[in-house]
């Protein structure tokens, strides 16, 4: 005779079985063999435990939607957490993923995304889904993700020995609630329809039938589906409350089964209930009086994928606009003579482009002179409405350090900046200002060239004064010397918003004529 | 060519998290999660407009544990994916970079540090997660780390990435920072021809009995087999577990199978220790003292050691390209024949332990620490260096650029 202990498929050979391979997967004796693992049984979970149940209804829903709507289960993907109905990933004969507490939606978020002809279930129980996991139903619900989620409620952790959890009915008894539980539990379908699940209803393992009706239209349902499996744990929570207690603890069969008494006495089934409404009611002593069953919520609304499909037209016109103006871009003669390390520093206030002009250098002379450049920006509290900086530093050789050390040549466009960073300008170093915004200081250095110009000013009679660091631009350009007048111009030209190109290069050019006229001068 | 549409070619001026983002495009990246964080989040925002643009997603998620999850079940779709994140996000991620390692699952995790601990400096540079990086989650693995330095770097290192993650069948983190991912440099972009690039070992649809098919198989070479993956229908219907697990990928509550695929993650990384490792050399052959460095801080290193051989010390840089897996060998040798090493490095001592441990008292090991917020002052670097060489410190004021001001939120 078969003993206890011995490998499933010696047993299974030794009453007359033989497997129809070299593997030791065994097959044709069960009518769901084909998508259980029959190498894995049996499983750990309990006698009396509602899990059985709730995986028997699954696979029967499964092997519905093969046989009546074609579905293909290689296409078939399930994703579980952690706990007893975490197992059931590793019991199914389908791609399936036993992931981390609670991190079976996001998990299969990504899977389904990224091959959205996967059929996605995830099964999990309470303490995943609502307690660890309970920020991801919540989003997945609300994104309408296409996916299926079953989550097996038996009102505790079950697998760490019956701790109290986020479904643990008020006043019901747990072994870390020995008291009686002082707080109050989820009502799943209605966390569920409120986060924005487009399907969304609750049965117990009592009533099989309709729960596999039930998880065909969930898995069939077009968005992010939700169903409340209630089932007994018969070695913990029924061990403690009233369902199950003072039974014999070795006959946890019975005991299970005194606890599907309770779920036909307190089922009411009420389809179409609005899910507040769908409440598990308790009495004072946590014993469980109502539960509400049913399929709560049907609504058919646009889910994610298609969202997402709409993106991809959007994207590739702006795509053809971005690649026609790259392809566009000219070839100018590069820097040939050897350019120091040259260090600017860029100052005024937010909305001046003070950090585009800062870019706008970077670019021309990286791209257009092929120099070394480094460019940052000043990020932080001062980045919005007050003060504005950006950095530029640039050369023939490689740029180890990449901030300023000691910038030899400023572009200051409020009297802020001018406060903030004159006193870092190196000795014989060239001081650009916007001398409309800019008051100098009574003991304003000496051992500087200070230019001014009237940039803002001046960007106002061109018709747009937003062009004013543009003025600059030019003015820095003929000054400084260090990159090319070319670069400058075609830099600015495609770095500006394209209605305001004519404006800008006339900004630039008048700010730069003021610069030779200034160098000619002194 | 499908698969190139919509990617850049040529020089870019580009951010640094912008060009992580198009490494990552080019290196076949076509699934994105993630959760705003600076200073990563430019690399979200980029992918948030370029994956539409080459038929990928981006999708944001509910927090770092969520991105890293939805990034491990897309790359089980077939499709190569990643995540970028920060400090406060890397250590939500630290989870289920676990699973990704104990699943084989090849992605890519960028971390653009900044100051820490907790909320730490958001803005600002730090290098303070490098040991998270190696050990960050629970539990016996090995892990791959690139440490980039430049933007032209977060681009190339992010390829690279991919390329060891699909290769080794692993997670691999590339360890950025504010200061190489906010600044803006040239990025030379080649063309998809010019770069190679991995695709992980892969069974599909009938290429094996389905029923013998075994998804952690080992290999017949030994030590560092790396088992080709399957991804979701394929119809050979495979299982995965964070649990310990066998190779077909079942739970085995025993020490017999926890040795088995604990040696199996950790075989497979140093059995190919000198193809992962990657550093850079110069004047180590009659150096006196080397600079030991990486990312940001190995580019800024490069001063003061310019200064110290202008005072005739002579010193040597290996720049840690790889930081993980460590090149133990390499400093090992070197220690030997120097006086000290000089490690630089943005936190108070992270990788320095790494040097004293191959040092092991043959040499010196001295650092130039700094606990993030800024890049290492090069006069401090520079006097490191002299003490290293035993050459008179000299005494250094701070040469901050910035005026030191009362932050507000």
């Amino acid at each position: 005779m078969p003993e206890k202990g011995m490998r499933r498929s010696e047993r299974l050979h030794m009453m007359g079985y033989e497997p129809p391979d070299r593997s030791d997967w065994v097959t044709g004796l069960h009518p769901m063999d084909d998508l259980l693992r029959g190498e894995r049984l049996p499983h750990i979970w309990c006698q009396g435990c509602g899990l059985g149940t709730a995986l028997t209804t699954f696979i029967a829903a499964l092997q519905w939607l093969e046989r009546e709507r074609g579905w293909d289960m290689d296409k078939v993907a399930v994703v579980s957490g952690i706990g007893c109905t975490g197992r059931i990933a590793g019991y199914v004969r389908l791609d399936s993923f036993h992931t981390t507490h609670g991190r079976a939606i996001p998990f299969a978020t990504g899977l389904k995304l990224a091959n959205p002809e996967m059929k996605v279930i995830v099964i999990s129980g309470d303490g995943d889904m609502a307690g660890i996991g309970g920020n991801h139903l919540i989003h997945a619900a609300r994104r309408n993700l296409d996916i299926t989620v079953i989550c097996v409620n038996n009102f505790n952790y079950g697998m760490t020995g019956g701790q109290a959890g986020p479904t643990t009915p008020h006043e019901a008894r747990a072994v870390t609630a020995q008291y009686g539980n002082f707080e109050y539990p989820f009502n799943l379908p209605y966390l569920a329809a409120a986060s924005g699940a487009s399907f969304v209803a609750r049965w117990t393992v009592l009533h099989a039938r309709r729960l596999e009706w039930t998880l065909r239209e969930a898995m069939e349902h077009p968005g992010f589906s939700f169903v409340e499996v209630i089932a007994p744990c018969s070695t913990a929570y029924a061990r403690w409350n009233p369902e199950g207690r003072g039974m014999d603890p070795e006959h946890l069969r019975r005991r299970g089964l005194e606890v599907m008494k309770y779920y036909k006495a307190a089922g009411r089934i009420t389809h179409d209930t609005h899910p507040k409404d769908a409440g598990v009611k308790v009495d004072e002593k946590g014993l469980i009086t109502e539960i509400v069953e049913g399929k709560f919520l049907q609504e058919v609304r646009p889910d994610l994928q298609e969202a997402l499909d709409h993106l991809a037209a959007r994207a590739d016109k702006w795509w053809q606009v971005e690649k026609k103006a790259l392809d566009d871009r000219p070839h100018l003669p590069k820097s040939s003579s050897h350019v120091p390390r040259t260090e600017v520093q860029l100052g005024g206030f937010g909305g001046q482009g003070i950090i585009s002009a800062g870019k706008i250098i970077g670019q021309a002379a990286a791209i257009y002179d092929g120099l070394e450049v480094c460019f940052t920006q000043s990020y932080g509290p001062e980045a919005r409405g007050g003060a504005a900086g950006s950095q530029v530093v640039l050369g023939s050789d490689p740029i180890h350090h990449p901030h300023l050390i000691q910038p030899s040549t400023m572009i200051i466009m409020s009297q802020g900046a001018y406060a903030k960073y004159l006193s870092f300008l190196a000795p014989n170093g060239v001081l650009l200002i916007d001398d409309g915004l800019v008051e100098l200081a009574e003991d304003h250095r000496q051992d500087i060239t200070t230019y001014g110009l009237p940039a803002t000013r001046i960007a106002e009679k061109l018709g747009n004064n937003r062009a004013a660091n543009t003025v600059m631009l030019g003015f820095w350009t003929a000054i400084a010397g260090a990159v090319s007048q070319d670069a400058m111009r075609q830099s600015v030209a495609e770095s500006v918003p394209p209605k305001t190109i004519d404006v800008n290069m006339k900004a630039f050019d008048e700010g730069y004529r003021k610069g030779i006229e200034v160098l000619d001068r002194s | 060519m499908n698969e190139q549409r919509g990617l850049l070619t040529g020089e870019h001026f580009m951010l640094g998290d912008h060009a992580a983002a198009e490494g990552a495009l080019l290196a076949g990246c076509r699934f994105f999660a993630g959760y705003p964080i600076t200073p990563a989040t430019e690399i979200a925002e980029r992918m948030s407009v370029r994956l539409p643009q080459v038929g990928g997603v981006y999708i944001q998620m509910e927090d770092e544990l969520a991105s890293m999850n939805a990034i491990l079940g897309a790359s089980w779709a077939g499709i190569k994916s990643m995540t970028a994140t920060s400090g406060p996000g890397f250590s939500l991620m630290m989870e289920n970079l676990g699973l990704g390692i104990m699943l084989e699952t090849p992605c890519v995790l960028i971390n653009v540090q900044r100051g820490g601990p907790s909320t730490g400096l958001p803005t600002l540079v730090g290098q303070q997660d490098m040991m998270q990086a190696r050990w960050g989650s629970h539990g016996d693995y090995e892990i791959i780390a690139l440490a980039p330095t430049s933007p032209q770097e977060l681009f190339d290192l992010t390829i690279r990435a991919f390329n060891l993650a699909e290769k080794f069948r692993t997670p691999v983190l590339v360890m950025g920072d504010a200061e190489v991912g906010h600044m803006t440099e040239k990025v030379v972009i080649p063309s998809p021809d010019e770069v190679e690039i991995v695709h992980r070992p892969e069974v599909r649809k009938g290429d094996v009995e389905p029923d013998l098919f075994r998804v952690f198989r080992d290999g017949t070479g030994g030590n560092g087999y790396v088992s080709p993956m399957v991804a979701v229908g394929q119809g050979y219907r495979i299982h995965v577990t964070g649990l310990t697990h066998d190779e077909r990928g079942y739970p085995g509550m025993n020490a017999r199978t926890q040795d088995w695929n604990v040696h199996r993650l950790i075989n497979k990384i140093r059995a190919h220790r000198d193809e992962i490792i990657q550093t850079e050399e110069q004047d180590l052959e009659d150096a006196e003292v080397v600079v030991v460095s990486y990312g940001i801080s190995a580019r800024t290193s490069l001063w003061p050691i310019e200064l110290a051989r202008r005072e005739g010390i002579k010193v040597g840089y290996l720049r840690l390209i790889t930081v993980w897996p460590f090149p133990d060998e390499r400093i090992r040798e070197l220690a030997k024949g120097i006086r000290a090493f000089v490690v630089p490095e943005l936190n108070m001592g992270q990788i320095i332990r790494e040097v004293e441990r191959c040092a092991a008292g043959q040499a010196l090991v001295l650092g130039a620490n700094r606990p993030g917020g800024d890049i290492l002052e090069p006069e401090q670097v520079l006097n490191v260096i002299r003490q290293a060489a035993g050459r008179p410190v000299e005494a250094v004021g701070s040469r901050s650029h910035e005026p030191v001001e009362t932050l507000e939120e």
